[in-house]
């Protein structure tokens, strides 16, 4: 089953890591991601730049308008996703509940795929 | 460089879509998909389940819970994602303001953060 685990976490606890910290925390994550994506049990792994890098985009009568910003402004955001493939739903959480960034005050949603199919 | 597109809609108003719009709107999607395979801009492209059908999970001193539903409850939902590679940000929004869903929901873009070992 292919679920994917979606990242919370409040940028205030990663900002304020002193930077030995933070590199560990960094070096943590990126052995999760190569031990996990080498099992063939996590298929992809992204964290993202903050939310103040994003832009959010609406199309309402064929009008585009984009604004700065994410689409939500909260304290804990999005900060990234994995892609997980396990046999069951139990499998995903305990990989999701080993995240480095679980551990470092972080939350996981995971939340299965909906496949989709031509007409 | 490589960027998300984070898909936002509302949850009721997508379920009130007439059966004909919403197998429109799947085409659509699945369509646009392989366009930006074919141009090589597409890296992933994924559609979810409904937020409640999502587990959460934290760890607090040490101990591990999980709960049944959303991170956080709000009108407007993440229902997916497409990640794509594209020369600047200008051009990913470029991507972002054709995505079928960009119609009903909202698309926010975001550059995908770079690590490197220390």
């Amino acid at each position: 089953m292919k679920f994917a685990c979606l990242v919370y976490l409040d940028g205030s606890i990663l900002a304020g890591l002193p930077p030995e910290e933070a590199s560990r925390l960094n070096d943590a994550c990126l052995e999760f991601d190569a031990r996990h994506l080498a099992r063939g049990e996590v298929t992809l792994a992204y964290p993202m730049q903050p939310p103040g890098k994003a832009v959010t985009i609406r199309q309402r009568d064929g009008r585009l308008s984009a604004t700065d910003g994410p689409f939500a402004e909260t304290k804990e955001a999005l900060a990234g996703f994995f892609l997980v493939d396990t046999p069951t739903l139990a499998e995903a959480i305990a990989i999701a509940g080993r995240s480095p960034l679980v551990a470092a005050g972080g939350t996981v949603e995971v939340r299965p795929f909906l496949p989709r199919e031509h007409s | 460089m490589k960027y998300a597109c984070l898909v936002y809609a509302e949850m009721p108003s997508m379920l009130a879509l007439s059966k004909e719009e919403g197998r429109r709107l799947d085409d659509d999607s699945l369509d646009y998909d392989k366009e930006l395979e074919q141009r090589g801009h597409l890296i992933a492209g994924q559609a979810l389940q409904s937020p409640e059908t999502a587990v959460t999970i934290r760890v607090r001193d040490g101990r591990m819970s999980s709960t049944d539903g959303p991170f956080a409850e709000t009108k407007e939902v993440l229902c997916g994602f497409i990640l794509v590679e594209a020369r600047d940000m200008n051009a990913a929004l470029e991507i972002a303001a054709a995505i079928p869903m960009a119609r009903y929901g909202s698309i926010e873009v975001r550059p995908i953060l770079e690590i490197n070992h220390s």
